[in-house]
């Protein structure tokens, strides 16, 4: 009997989901899905010491998804951004960070697995200063720390779903946070590292057509 | 992400060096190579194969031969070490099959798979104290006076507690009473000299040994005109002295006393931001032994002993930080000291039982942990008993079982049983189980560090984490703690079952293979995981019983003697290790890595997963020995090591990519000598004659060295 009502419970659901797919995305329209890789955005990077810790100027890069092009901190506070980068730190525009309608979550898996966002898919908005939508921290968000070698590394097989600003899906992989998309070698002295840190590369696909499809 | 997080500012590697003689290595290459002549069928006792007939202790606490043995025991002996031109311990370790000396932390030793602070180190049974980041340093040791090393395999806890989980080491020292006095010097590349003196006597009742050791170098640079030498330059002393007295028949009395020093300059350069501070200053190690006993034959079925071992180690390093930094010093001091009653019983010609029990007692002050005037003690009571009984002619049958009850941390049982069967004087079966246990150290327990050069991370022990969070907390220093802040608990011991099975096979023609398959499950392995942020982003970590690791191979010995002169011996290890964790995260398809070449993010599968860093799938040597009845000799030993890998590069955490794995190399190693008139022994020899070098992975390796020894016997 239970089982029974589950199935009928899977059917309808999946039928539920299928006449869903058909209202809001009638045909997986290549046209409005971009994809994009990004390099060498520079994430306010080294400038100085501070009390022996290294340190930059402390402002963000506010990227625009939607258009493709690095944001004016001059319009941090407006819909134009869509995801910030500043250091290890990466903000979206919602909650304590702005005013548009964004959110994200990190999603494990592979990028090209991701082909769809799933409906039931909490976006959440950033809460400064105790949390944030990609949280910031090794082996909490999109990276992690070795502390012997003094290197930062995206972790493989997680994939930033970003809500933009003005409410549509975007998937990120960063795939390296050093100049030219390369991490030094390990041996490399602690001056190259810090020097040649908070330049990111990523890729990114954008769907402008408010579906959940990046197909 | 795990990493292993060091205490120590500076990791000085303290191998031995010796010189370079470019030409003289040829020669040796060529008589190193004899044409494999002369097979003979007569039945030579040569050193080589009467280890089957030694007597080992540290198997089973008791004298027993070698060949009667239940469990997978080697033999060094003296000879061989001295034909190696070994000086140090981890020298002679380097050469034996499926034991690898490991560049972290000074020489240690990895053994079936098991790093080395599963390893139990044993001088005279006694165990060495003094390790840094779990590792105890083997060039601490000299192996000038040492008269042969015993080593176990697999878990050995049932006995000897704490550690002996890989296995357990023994270090055995000359025979007192022997009357005989030896003195030798070697010079060696990179200014090393090494210097040392034996004596030995019989008074009476009275049996006496002393020894005496220096070694010195001057240390070499890998990078050329660096600041900070790759070694710098170092000396380390070693004194001994053993006494035995014969108070009766039945009564006998007896001390070791030894003590060590090593002392190394440091030169450190960091670079940082174009900015080069420079740092100069020393480490001094110190480490000193009392090891009383008083042995009572009751009759010739009951034996006692009681036995006392007092040990400190006292380390300390002194950095004179140039610029604004100002001085540092680190401090560590640690003191050991067990009592110990064994009893052994022979109720019968064919069974022994032996019953013992003990009290540790253990302290440690550091300024790692709190300031130096707070200790940290910890105590430790155990009872042990073990009974072997031979079946019959051919089966024998060993069971035994250790219990450890202690303060700081949870208590530990440790059973073992083997089983040894005899189908013919050719081939002999062994199987062996046992648990093994590791105790949290006084570091995962107390430690209490903040580095702030390397990100302000911070690492408390599971005693001080709770503390030093309110702490914190209360300064508003914090950003959050974690989920695993909540599951901070008392540290458990680690704790291993070891499996072992064995097979020995010895044919008449001299013919000695043996081969044996392990098997380990690790548990409650102790790991570092974050347990809050600071507001700078800084992680504050601490220690957690989460990592099952495995570790299971095969190893195989085969030796021929050839001839009346001519020895060889060849063995393999081949050795798999994994995060049991690992390998189901795999199978669920929750591991990715990166492609090193396109970036490309993809699914692991268990083919790419390269289990436990620091191990080698492959390792192996061949060894030859010759040596004629007019005292002279000559030895060649290729020493192999299979790729291992090193570190996570692509952020999963894991070795999988092929440029996380550090080359694998061969080294070949010659000595040859002369005895002239039984007085003067002279030996030259050159290590890693291929002149194999490796910065990154191996800086305890200065590339090909030479050497010449000379030995007096008065």
């Amino acid at each position: 009997m239970k089982k029974s009502i589950f199935f009928a419970f899977v059917l309808m659901s999946s039928l539920l989901f299928v006449a869903c797919e058909k209202e809001d995305n009638p045909t997986a329209n290549n046209s409005t899905l971009t994809s994009n890789v990004v390099k060498d955005l520079v994430a306010d990077t080294i400038v100085g010491l501070s009390n022996g810790q290294p340190v930059g100027v402390g402002k963000y890069t506010f990227y625009s998804l939607e258009n493709n092009t690095v944001v004016p901190s001059t319009d941090s506070n407006s819909n134009k951004w869509d995801i910030a980068f500043r250091g290890t730190s990466i903000l979206t525009n919602a909650g304590t960070s702005g005013p548009g309608a964004g959110g994200a979550f990190v999603y494990t898996g592979t990028y090209d697995e991701l082909k769809t966002v799933s409906p039931d898919s909490v976006f959440k908005k950033d809460s400064a200063p105790s949390s944030y939508a990609i949280p910031s921290g090794s082996n909490r968000g999109w990276y992690v720390y070795d502390p012997v070698n003094n290197l930062i590394t995206p972790i493989p097989g997680r994939v930033l779903v970003i809500k933009t600003a003005k409410g549509n899906y975007a998937k990120v992989e960063i795939i390296n946070y050093y100049k030219g998309g390369t991490t030094p070698a390990p041996s490399a002295s602690d001056e190259i590292k810090l020097k040649t840190q908070r330049f990111y590369t990523f890729r990114f696909a954008h769907q402008a057509n408010g579906t959940a499809s990046f197909q | 992400m795990i990493c292993d997080i060091s205490m120590m500012m500076v990791n000085v590697d303290r191998s031995n060096i010796a010189p370079d003689f470019s030409c003289m290595w040829r020669f040796l290459l060529s008589i190193s190579f004899f044409p494999l002549a002369g097979f003979s069928q007569t039945n030579t006792d040569s050193i080589f194969n009467a280890s089957l007939n030694e007597v080992v202790v540290t198997a089973t606490r008791t004298p027993r031969i070698m060949g009667n043995l239940a469990i997978p025991v080697s033999l060094i002996v003296n000879k061989t070490m001295y034909q190696s031109g070994s000086l140090r311990l981890n020298d002679i370790l380097a050469e034996q099959t499926g034991l690898v000396i490991t560049d972290n932390f000074g020489r240690g030793i990895q053994m079936q798979g098991l790093s080395s602070e599963y390893t139990l180190v044993l001088l005279d049974g006694e165990p060495l104290i003094g390790r840094t980041g779990g590792v105890l340093d083997l060039s601490r040791i000299t192996i000038r006076n040492i008269r042969k090393i015993e080593i176990i395999k697999g878990p050995s806890s049932s006995l000897y507690g704490s550690e002996a989980m890989g296995g357990v080491i023994n270090i055995v020292t000359d025979r007192a009473g022997q009357h005989k006095t030896d003195a030798s010097i070697r010079y060696g590349r990179f200014g090393s000299i090494d210097g040392a003196i034996n004596v030995s006597r019989r008074f009476k009742n009275t049996d006496i040994q002393i020894a005496s050791n220096y070694n010195r170098s001057e240390g070499y640079s890998l990078k050329p005109f660096a600041i900070q030498k790759t070694v710098e330059p170092f000396w380390k002393s070693a004194h001994q002295l053993n006494l035995h007295h014969r108070i009766s028949d039945r009564w006998k009395a007896g001390t070791g006393m030894r003590f060590n020093t090593s002392h190394i300059d440091n030169s450190i350069a960091v670079h940082n931001l174009g900015n080069t501070i420079v740092s100069k200053g020393f480490e001094k190690n110190q480490e000193y032994n009392f090891t009383p006993y008083l042995q009572y034959q009751v009759d010739k079925k009951i034996k006692s002993v009681l036995r006392g071992y007092i040990t400190g180690f006292d380390a300390m390093q002194q950095l004179d930080v140039k610029d604004a930094y100002g001085s540092y010093n680190d401090k560590f001091n640690q003191l050991f000291a067990r009592l110990e009653q064994q009893t052994d019983f022979h109720p019968t010609q064919h069974s022994t039982l032996t019953l013992g029990a003990g009290i540790i007692k253990e302290q440690v002050s550091s300024n790692r942990y709190d300031s130096l005037s707070t200790t940290r003690q910890n105590q430790i009571i155990y009872s042990f008993v073990q009974h072997e009984h031979a079946i019959s002619e051919r089966f024998t049958i060993i069971g035994g079982a250790r219990f450890d009850a202690n303060k700081a941390y949870a208590s530990v049982l440790s059973p073992k049983l083997s089983f040894q069967f005899k189908l013919n004087q050719r081939l002999n079966f062994n199987a062996s189980y046992g648990r093994g246990f590791k105790a949290p150290d006084f570091r995962q327990l107390y430690l209490n560090f903040t580095n702030l050069a390397a990100g302000a991370y911070a690492v408390f022990g599971t005693e001080v984490a709770a503390t030093e969070i309110k702490r914190m907390s209360d300064a508003q220093l914090l950003e959050q703690t974690t989920d695993m802040f909540s599951n901070l608990s008392i540290l458990k011991p680690e704790t291993s079952g070891g499996l072992n099975f064995g097979i020995k096979y010895v044919h008449p023609n001299n013919l000695h293979v043996n081969l044996n398959i392990f098997r380990n499950d690790l548990s409650n392995m102790i790991v570092t995981d974050v347990i809050a942020f600071k507001k700078n982003r800084g992680q504050i970590y601490s220690y957690f019983n989460l990592k099952r690791a495995l570790t299971q191979g095969a190893e195989i010995n085969v030796s021929q003697q050839i001839s009346n002169t001519l020895n060889i011996q060849a063995g393999y290890q081949y050795l798999f290790t994994a995060d049991k964790d690992v390998t189901v995260a795999i199978k669920r398809g929750q591991v990715f890595q990166r492609s090193a070449s396109n970036n490309l993010v993809s699914r692991m599968g268990l083919n790419d997963y390269g289990g436990l860093p620091f191990r080698s799938k492959h390792s192996g040597n061949l060894k030859l020995f010759y040596e004629n009845p007019k005292g002279f000799f000559a030895t060649s030993r290729i020493i192999y090591r299979g790729r291992w890998g090193t570190m996570d590069m692509d952020g999963n955490g894991l070795i999988n990519r092929n440029d996380e794995f550090a080359r694998g190399y061969v080294k070949l190693n010659v000595s040859a000598g002369i005895q002239i008139r039984q007085r003067i022994k002279l030996m030259a020899g050159v290590d890693n004659v291929f002149n194999y070098k490796d910065i990154i992975h191996l800086p305890g390796n200065p590339g090909r060295v030479g050497y010449l020894d000379l030995q007096f016997n008065f």
